[in-house]
């Protein structure tokens, strides 16, 4: 049984009120958060009266709809009517939105209870969470590692079951990645799957929403509430079919494609791992078909690229204008918005921004930006290709477990390359999850990365649960509520 | 290899201002993220120049319909209702 | 040595579309109103916000190419310029780079030349400023509400050509139905680009761009004023320098917008929250065929069809309402012109504004000025009563036959008028007398008589001639 079917089966049963549980969960934020700081705002107002409505409708012995009554959490990145949204930036202080995002206003409808808003990199543009600036989260499983980026808050909240699932975004693996560090599973739908109004854009043509959450089977069921059609996203266009309904079709005969690419420069420990979960797969009656995906090689530049370059323009709205920090001394209106975001973005949100004017800019638009696009050509047929030879990808998450605190910051080249797993399916607008295979020797979680071809989230959904199921490597942390 | 002046012309466009004693760092920083995005300039027959966009759907539109607006209060939210109706820029504080 | 210097100048014109909600959301575009009181958080840009593109305004902007004789691109798409400016609330307007949505079409002009449109694109406007007390304010109720670029190739060699185009656009505009035009309230507005070149030379000058101008007095004086100048550096061996310009209307001088906060670099690329537009050819088609007669069209038909001038069928298509009044008045005249002279005369100079003309405010219907020309046409009334008449519907709003009594409108036909003559002979015979004697002024006396029986509704050949058979020997 999936997290979420527990939750409600516990409520339906009546053994404790949804009101007990915000509040058990509440509870345990505020004990916890402090070592974890995987919350940066909670909700209680908004939690309660969600879960109040929730009682009401068990005692009038209506069953309750596929997300009802569970509690959960939203990045940051997320707009809350009513509620702060400040993308863990400076430069959003005190902003309050006016609107909802799509699948906050599909999640309300579902009856979910808010428990808050979860930490990340400012802008999501980050691998550790510590751009926020709120300060890092960390992870359950060791206080010393971070819980990873950009959703770090939101991988944290779930594996220290300070929330039953959360929704985080995914740019260059912003779900994944901090999925994998946490021992968690995490979700990115395809490009198109959900809806993006709402989410604060780091870069447009590579941002998804999706769900990190306890197994593959909870994802299953977050990602069939929240992929509908959104009229107000042009680029949205809903799920193909629904995952959950597809889990226990099971696995046999299904072909796991292994690109070369993806295992070099990967920790002994997590390729070890990976290789335990490919034996996995072939008990359950898979096969695996290891080839070549050349274009691979450019992906990292090329997301940093197209990424740089969307978000230098979609980070250009902060101006202090019309929301969020003004500086307090100006002369002009021009060193009014130089001042407000010098000092309303840090310095990795800078860089980016400078590296994207830069490559946008005159001069450099068709060797850089021109380029980029034309590889994300490449690596798109790439992956057409590849799944003519197989039905699924299978590759690491992140070639190495959570990072030391501070690890990042030395050289951002560096730090960029721990990307570098998770980026493609981005450029490619790819389903990929993250689910945990084992555990390195410190004790840290390893995760797996399954690709889908488009739309095709049920197949890495169904192998993932399926796999859980045959070898579930979900490990416990001290943290938070025990149901 | 990126300079100085071009990093100061790229803050200006950008509206970031760079502190005098942060130029050469961050110059020296720029320069080893671009050294890395030019390892793509590697891959000249491998891009697709017909390379569109991800997103393969067209012809999203909207019927010319009005709804409400937001009351302006609303809409000024964010700037404490703001005054006269408007978003007020000082010219300086 | 002295040289004559010849004006080289290119129009941008941005056309607001009267499309009911903005670009990218469904806020009103209405004109007016409390400041952001037609804003919604798509169009002030708040995070997270996406557009949404308005279908009307991808079908006006192709009725505008067809109209100007442009290729419609089957494929386009929507691009980000990118400029930080407290009027554009997501720092950087939607509009098209490289792929517009019309190409290549042209202007004929009275003069014979032909002015090449190199494209038309749709895009975005941006809030407006409000600089009050040292400070500034932003409304957005403009913000997102949708624009054309009319873009022409440097074919303006006067001010008089670029007048001309200027005034085509507009009333081409009104003829589709997709803009006001109003100037006065910056629905038309225009950037001029101008180089000047020795007269007879092939190549191009370095030109200046100046912004942003919504009248025509102030597009005309300002490119004299820029022409002259440009004259001046040259023949003083000085450089033009490339700058962008603001016509200051009250110094009457053009000086350059360029700061050095200005980088100037707008860093297009394609905006990733819009999807591809595809036009399929049937649709073109479709929009070709819904098209309305066109001015210059109007005008040629209705010198062949209704006999007028060719300055009146010009004047007339100035004014499509009244040119549609103005036909179904004519409809079934054997000589239109009469009532297209009444229009064009009292009735124009009733009207008097432009906007009455525009609106086509006549207080009394086409079927009435129809009628009144109709009696003229058949002798039931002369043109002086005629006149006089059509002063009196213009004042009361009534037709002619509540104005003239029975007795006016009765038609003196051919057996009417030998009547009225034998009536005159009978009743001054002595004059008839002197007439058979010789005194060929006698005749007049009995035509006056019969003018007068008829209150001057009978034409006075017509009588002599009646009056001299009756009177034959």
């Amino acid at each position: 049984m999936s997290m979420i079917q527990v939750v409600q089966a516990k409520l339906a049963a009546g053994e404790f009120s949804c009101r007990e549980l915000t509040c058990a969960y509440l509870d345990a934020i505020g004990r916890d958060n402090g070592a974890l700081n995987a919350y940066v705002r909670t909700t209680p107002d908004v939690a309660l009266e969600a879960a109040d409505r929730v009682d009401r409708k068990l005692a009038r012995g209506e069953a309750l709809l596929p997300l009802e009554g569970v509690p959960m959490t939203l990045k940051d990145n997320i707009s809350t009517r009513g509620v702060e949204t400040t993308c863990c930036s400076r430069m959003l202080q005190g902003y309050v939105p006016i609107y909802s995002a799509f699948v906050w206003e599909v999640l309300q409808k579902q009856g979910a209870v808010l428990l808050g808003k979860t930490n990340m990199d400012e802008f999501a543009m980050g691998s550790s969470s510590e751009t926020s600036c709120f300060g890092g989260s960390l992870n359950p499983h060791d206080l010393s590692r971070v819980a990873g980026g950009s959703s770090g808050g939101a991988a944290s909240a779930v594996a220290g079951n300070l929330a039953v699932y959360g929704l985080g975004s995914d740019t260059g693996g912003s779900i994944r990645q901090p999925a994998s560090f946490c021992g968690v599973t995490g979700l990115k739908p395809s490009y198109g799957a959900v809806s993006r109004f709402g989410l604060v854009a780091y870069a447009s043509s590579l941002d998804q929403i999706g769900p990190i959450a306890p197994s593959a089977g909870d994802c299953a069921a977050i990602y069939d509430v929240i992929s509908e059609y959104d009229p107000m996203d042009s680029t949205c266009r809903g799920r193909r079919e629904a995952a959950l309904p597809r889990l226990e079709e099971g696995i046999r005969g299904m072909k796991i494609g292994m690109p070369e690419e993806y295992f070099s420069g990967v920790r002994p420990e997590v390729l070890s791992a990976l290789e335990s979960a490919g034996e996995v797969f072939r008990s359950l009656g898979a096969e695996l078909v290891p080839f070549r995906l050349p274009a691979l090689q450019y992906a990292l530049p090329v997301y940093y690229i197209l990424a740089c370059a969307e978000a230098a323009s979609n980070l250009g709205r902060y101006d202090g204008i019309r929301y969020g920090y003004r500086t307090a001394h100006y002369s002009g209106v021009h060193d009014m918005v130089c001042r407000t975001r010098t000092e309303g973005f840090g310095k990795e949100v800078q860089r980016r921004i400078l590296l994207g004017n830069y490559v946008l800019s005159s001069g450099y638009y068709d060797a850089y930006y021109k380029k980029a696009q034309g590889l994300r050509g490449a690596i798109v047929k790439g992956f057409r290709e590849a799944f003519e030879k197989c039905d699924i990808i299978m590759a690491p998450t992140v070639p190495m477990t959570a990072f030391p605190q501070n690890f990042t910051g030395a050289d951002p080249v560096e730090t960029y390359l721990t990307d570098i797993c998770t980026v493609p399916v981005n450029i490619a607008g790819l389903p990929a999850l993250s689910t945990p295979c084992g555990y390195d020797s410190g004790g840290l979680p390893i995760g797996m990365q399954l690709i889908g071809n488009t739309f095709c989230e049920a197949s890495i959904l169904t192998a993932a649960h399926q796999y859980e199921k045959a070898a579930g490597q979900h490990k416990a942390t001290k943290w938070g509520v025990t149901l | 290899m990126v300079t100085r002046e071009e990093i100061q012309k790229i803050a200006l466009l950008s509206k970031l201002l760079i502190p005098e004693e942060e130029l050469d760092g961050l110059t020296a920083d720029m320069q080893d993220i671009i050294a890395f995005a030019d390892t793509i300039r590697a891959a000249e027959d491998l891009a697709d120049p017909d390379f569109d966009s991800i997103s393969g759907a067209c012809n999203a539109f909207r019927e010319d319909e009005v709804l409400p607006s937001r009351p302006p209060e609303e809409i000024l939210q964010n700037v404490g209702g703001g005054e006269d109706g408007c978003f007020p820029v000082r010219r300086r504080m | 040595m002295s040289c004559e210097y010849e004006l080289v100048a290119g129009l941008e014109t941005h056309v607001e579309l009267s499309t009911k909600t903005k670009i990218f959301c469904s806020c009103s575009t209405a004109f007016g109103g409390q400041p952001n009181s037609h804003c919604c958080p798509v169009c002030i840009g708040l995070p997270g916000t996406l557009p949404k593109l308005n279908r009307q305004v991808v079908r006006y902007a192709i009725r505008a190419g067809l109209a100007l004789g442009c290729r419609i691109s089957e494929i386009s798409k929507m691009d980000r310029k990118n400029y930080v400016y407290p009027d554009l609330p997501k720092a950087y307007q939607i509009s098209q780079f490289d792929k517009p949505l019309c190409r290549d079409g042209a202007v004929e002009l009275s003069n014979g030349r032909t002015i090449r449109i190199n494209r038309i694109h749709i895009e975005e406007d941006a809030g407006k400023l409000i600089h009050e007390r040292g400070d500034t304010f932003v409304d957005y109720n403009r913000g997102g509400v949708p624009l054309i670029e009319i873009v022409t190739e440097p074919d303006f060699r006067s001010v008089s050509e670029v007048k001309e185009y200027v005034e085509l656009l507009q009333l081409t505009m009104k003829y589709l139905g997709i803009s006001d035009c109003r100037m006065e309230e910056g629905s038309l507005r225009c950037d001029v680009n101008l180089s000047v070149r020795p007269q007879g030379s092939e190549t191009l000058g370095t030109r200046t761009e100046i912004k942003n101008m919504n009248s025509f007095t102030h597009i005309a004086r300002a490119i004299e004023y820029e022409f002259s100048r440009q004259q001046e550096l040259l023949a003083a061996g000085e450089p033009v320098i490339q700058e962008t310009l603001r016509y200051d209307t009250t110094s009457g001088v053009t000086e350059s917008m360029r700061s050095k906060e200005d980088a100037q670099d707008y860093r297009y690329f394609r905006d990733p929250d819009l999807v591809t537009i595809r036009v399929t050819p049937e649709e073109i088609e479709e929009l070709r065929a819904s098209l309305p007669e066109l001015p210059a069209a109007k005008a040629i038909r209705f010198t062949a069809q209704y006999g007028l001038s060719g300055a009146d069928s010009a004047l007339l298509s100035r004014y499509p309402r009244c040119a549609d009044y103005f036909e179904q008045a004519a409809a079934g005249l054997k000589k239109p012109r009469i009532a297209a002279n009444f229009l064009l005369g009292q009735v124009f100079s009733r009207l008097g504004s432009e906007a009455a003309k525009e609106a086509c405010v006549i207080p009394f219907d086409a079927a009435a000025l129809h009628r009144l020309a109709a009696l003229v046409e058949d002798g039931k009334i002369n043109m002086g009563l005629a006149k006089s008449t059509l002063e009196r519907m213009l004042d009361l709003g009534k037709g002619p036959e509540d104005l003239l009594s029975p007795a006016d409108m009765e038609a003196v036909d051919d057996k009417k008028l030998e009547e009225l003559c034998r009536a005159a002979i009978e009743a001054d015979p002595r004059a008839a007398e002197g007439f058979l004697g010789g005194k060929e002024k006698a005749l007049q006396a009995l035509i006056g008589a019969v003018m007068r029986a008829t209150r001057g509704r009978a034409s006075a050949p017509a009588a002599e001639k009646q009056l001299r058979m009756l009177l034959k020997p």
